[in-house]
C-alpha cells in the first residue's frame, strides 16, 4: 500500500509547469522513491572509456545509490555488475579503481569473472548449485550502453535505446567530443569532490541557470575585470544571444558561443604557468588551439546525474534529501598539443576556487530556506510571460539565458519518472 | 627571466620528487627543528587570523601552493590547487570581496601543526609537519587532518614550496575555499 502522499496522483501535484512543492527537496520517502524511479530506472553515466582501457580494468560509481563496478571483460566489452557478492551480499571489491581478471569474495571466496559469472566456489560438493543453474549465481547486472566513449548504465526492465534517449543532446554531446583532436578524450583519475547540505536538484537547477551568474557568481567576474577580462559569466543576461535549452529527456544545454565572438581562451583570466605554455603554442603556430584549454563554453547536463562544465564532468551524486556529493572529473585532450592539457589542470582549478564555492553557498542557503513548512512553492515561471514553452520539431525549446525552460524541462522528466511505477531488474 | 614550457614540467617534476624525497629520509636535523617550527606555525597563526597581506609577503617570486587530490604528479593527475604567486594573490583579493559568497562570512580556521622535521638541502630548508586543521563557518564544521611540506628559500626565510597533503579531499569536504 503506498502511502496517501506517494501515490502517482499525490507526487503529481507536486512539479505543476510554473512552480514545484518544496517537499521534493526535503521529503526522505520521496529521495527514497527517486533513488530507484529518477536513478536507477533512467539511463545514468557510470563511466568513460578512457578509465578502463584495458581489459580486466575496472572503477566504480553509484547508480540511484546502488554500488556498482564497471568493467571491462577480456574480450573489451564493457559491464555494469552491483557490487554485490551473490552469496551473502558483500561487496566483493572496496577498491575505487583498479584491474582484475576474477573478483573473489574476501568472505567466503566466491569468485566471479570480470563479466559477472560465477567462476567457483569453495567447497561445492554441498551447496545445491551443483545440481542447479549456476548462472543464478552471477553478480548482478544493469543494461549497458555506450555513445562516444561514454558509458551508461540502467536497471530499468525495457530500457529504450541510449540514443533515443540522448535525442538532440547528440548534437551538443557530439560538439564537445569532436573539439579534441581525434575525437579522443582522457579522464584523469582523481576528481576533485565536493558536498554539500542540500538535495541534488539544488546542482541541477543550477546547471542551465543563465540568469545567477550575474548574482552568485559577482565575486567572479570582479577577479575577471580587475584583470580587465570579460569572463564568460560577465556578460548581460538581458542582452546576450547565449541560449537555454530543454532538449528533451530532461536534458539541457546552455550554449555560450553565441554570446562570445573571440572565442572561449579569450574569458579566461591568468592562470598559474599560462604564459610560457601560451607562448611555445603561439611559436609553435598551434595558437589557435589555445580555445582548447579552456571548455567548449557549452554547458550540456543529461539528466539525471552528468552535467559537462568547462572540461569537466561533473557527476551528480544524491547521498540524502540534504546531501549530495559533486565529483568533478576533469577531461584531457591527449592528442593535443601537450601545452593545451597542461593548461587545463590549472584551468580546471579556476572556476572551482572562485565560483562553485559561491554556489555550494547558495544551494544550502536554498536547502534551509525550504525548510520553512509554511512557504510551499518554488518559482520556475520564468520566460513563460512570453508565452508557454513549445518545442520545435525536434522536440527543443529554445530560449534567452533569462528563461527557467531547461528547468521546467527537467522538472517535467522528473515529475514522468517520479510518477511511474518501475520495477528495477537485474540481468 | 622568463619562463618556458619546460620551466614548467621541471617545476611539477620537482613537486612530485619532494613528496617522494621527503618521505624517504631519515630524522630531521635537531639544530634546524626549533626555528622550522617557527617558521610554519607563524604562517598557521598569520591565516587562522586573516593577516592575509603578511602572509602573501612570505612566499618567494616562484611560489607554488600545491594541493593535490592524490599526490602523484601535478601534470598527471586532478589538483584541488596549484597556485603560482598570482593566483596567491588573487585567492586574497577574492576573500576581501564583499560578493565571495562562499567565504562571506569567512570561515573560521584553527590549525594544529605537529610532528615537526626539518632537513637543510643546499641553502634551502625542507620541513615535514603534521597538521589538523579546524574549520566552522555558519554553524558547521569540518575537520581535516593530514601534513604539509614547506620549502623556505633565502635570508628572509620565505616560502617557495607548500604542499598540503590531505587524504580526506578524496572522500569529499564541503566548500573547500578556506583552504591555503
Amino acid at each position: 500500500m503506498t502511502a496517501d502522499h506517494l501515490t502517482p496522483e499525490a507526487l503529481h501535484r507536486l512539479v505543476e509547469p510554473h512552480r514545484v512543492h518544496r517537499r521534493i527537496y526535503t521529503d526522505p520517502e520521496i529521495f527514497e522513491l527517486e533513488q530507484t524511479r529518477v536513478f536507477a530506472a533512467s539511463w545514468s553515466y557510470v563511466a568513460h572509456e578512457s578509465e578502463i582501457p584495458a581489459p580486466g580494468d575496472f572503477t566504480t560509481t553509484k547508480v540511484g545509490g546502488r554500488p556498482v563496478v564497471v568493467t571491462r571483460d577480456g574480450d573489451g566489452a564493457v559491464h555494469a555488475l552491483l557490487n554485490r557478492c551473490s552469496h551473502r551480499g558483500a561487496l566483493f571489491t572496496i577498491e575505487s579503481s583498479g584491474c582484475a581478471k576474477r573478483f573473489t569474495c574476501p568472505y567466503h571466496g566466491w569468485s566471479f569473472a570480470n563479466d559477472g559469472r560465477l567462476v567457483s566456489l569453495p567447497f561445492p560438493q554441498n551447496h545445491p548449485v551443483q545440481d542447479g543453474d549456476r548462472s543464478q549465481f552471477d553478480l548482478g547486472r544493469l543494461a549497458v550502453a555506450e555513445y562516444r566513449g561514454f558509458v551508461f548504465a540502467t536497471l530499468h526492465p525495457d530500457p529504450e535505446p541510449l540514443e533515443e534517449w540522448l535525442g538532440p543532446a547528440t548534437e551538443p554531446f557530439d560538439h564537445i567530443v569532436d573539439r579534441h583532436p581525434g575525437g579522443r578524450l582522457r579522464v584523469l583519475p582523481s576528481p576533485q569532490q565536493l558536498e554539500f547540505d542540500g538535495n541534488w536538484k539544488l546542482a541541477w537547477d543550477n546547471a542551465a541557470d543563465g540568469l545567477h551568474a550575474t548574482f552568485a557568481h559577482r565575486s567572479y567576474n570582479v577577479l575577471g575585470s580587475d584583470a580587465d577580462i570579460d569572463t564568460v559569466l560577465a556578460r548581460d543576461p538581458g542582452r546576450t544571444p547565449m541560449v537555454a535549452k530543454a532538449l528533451g529527456h530532461g536534458h539541457m544545454v546552455v550554449d555560450q558561443r553565441p554570446g562570445i565572438p573571440d572565442g572561449p581562451w579569450s574569458t579566461m583570466r591568468a592562470v598559474p604557468f599560462r604564459e610560457p605554455l601560451e607562448e611555445e603554442l603561439v611559436a609553435s603556430g598551434a595558437g589557435g588551439d589555445l580555445d582548447l584549454a579552456t571548455g567548449s563554453m557549452v554547458n550540456l547536463s543529461l539528466f539525471p546525474n552528468l552535467i559537462f562544465v568547462g572540461n569537466q564532468l561533473l557527476v551528480v551524486e544524491p547521498i540524502a534529501v540534504d546531501r549530495t556529493r559533486l565529483s568533478a572529473h576533469l577531461v584531457l585532450a591527449p592528442d593535443a598539443p601537450a601545452e593545451i592539457d597542461l593548461l587545463r589542470l590549472r584551468v580546471d582549478e579556476d572556476f572551482i576556487s572562485f565560483g562553485t564555492p559561491d554556489d555550494l553557498d547558495m544551494f544550502e542557503r536554498v536547502q534551509q530556506g525550504l525548510a520553512i513548512p509554511e512557504m510551499e512553492w518554488i518559482d520556475v515561471s520564468r520566460g513563460l510571460r512570453d508565452g508557454p514553452d513549445v518545442p520545435a520539431a525536434d522536440g527543443v525549446v529554445t530560449g534567452p539565458i533569462t528563461s527557467e525552460a531547461p528547468q521546467r524541462g527537467y522538472l517535467a522528466r522528473y515529475r514522468d519518472l517520479l510518477t511511474t511505477e518501475v520495477i528495477t531488474r537485474v540481468r | 627571466m622568463s619562463l618556458t614550457s619546460r620551466d614548467v614540467t621541471a617545476r611539477y617534476d620537482e613537486l612530485a620528487e619532494l613528496v617522494v624525497d621527503v618521505e624517504r629520509r631519515g630524522p630531521g636535523d635537531v639544530a634546524l627543528v626549533a626555528e622550522a617550527a617557527t617558521l610554519v606555525a607563524h604562517e598557521a597563526r598569520l591565516l587562522d587570523a586573516r593577516r592575509y597581506d603578511e602572509w602573501l609577503a612570505g612566499w618567494s617570486d616562484d611560489a607554488v601552493l600545491w594541493v593535490p587530490m592524490a599526490p602523484t604528479h601535478p601534470a598527471a593527475d586532478q589538483s584541488l590547487l596549484l597556485d603560482d604567486r598570482r593566483r596567491l594573490a588573487e585567492r586574497v583579493r577574492w576573500r576581501a570581496e564583499p560578493s565571495a559568497w562562499g567565504q562571506q562570512p569567512p570561515s573560521r580556521t584553527t590549525r594544529v601543526v605537529g610532528s615537526v622535521e626539518a632537513w637543510r638541502s643546499g641553502d634551502r630548508v625542507i620541513v615535514r609537519s603534521g597538521l589538523v586543521l579546524h574549520e566552522h563557518r555558519r554553524a558547521r564544521a569540518q575537520l581535516l587532518v593530514g601534513h604539509q611540506i614547506h620549502e623556505f628559500v633565502d635570508e628572509a626565510s620565505r616560502c617557495r614550496t607548500k604542499i598540503l597533503l590531505l587524504p580526506q579531499l578524496s572522500l569529499g569536504i564541503r566548500n573547500p575555499s578556506f583552504l591555503l
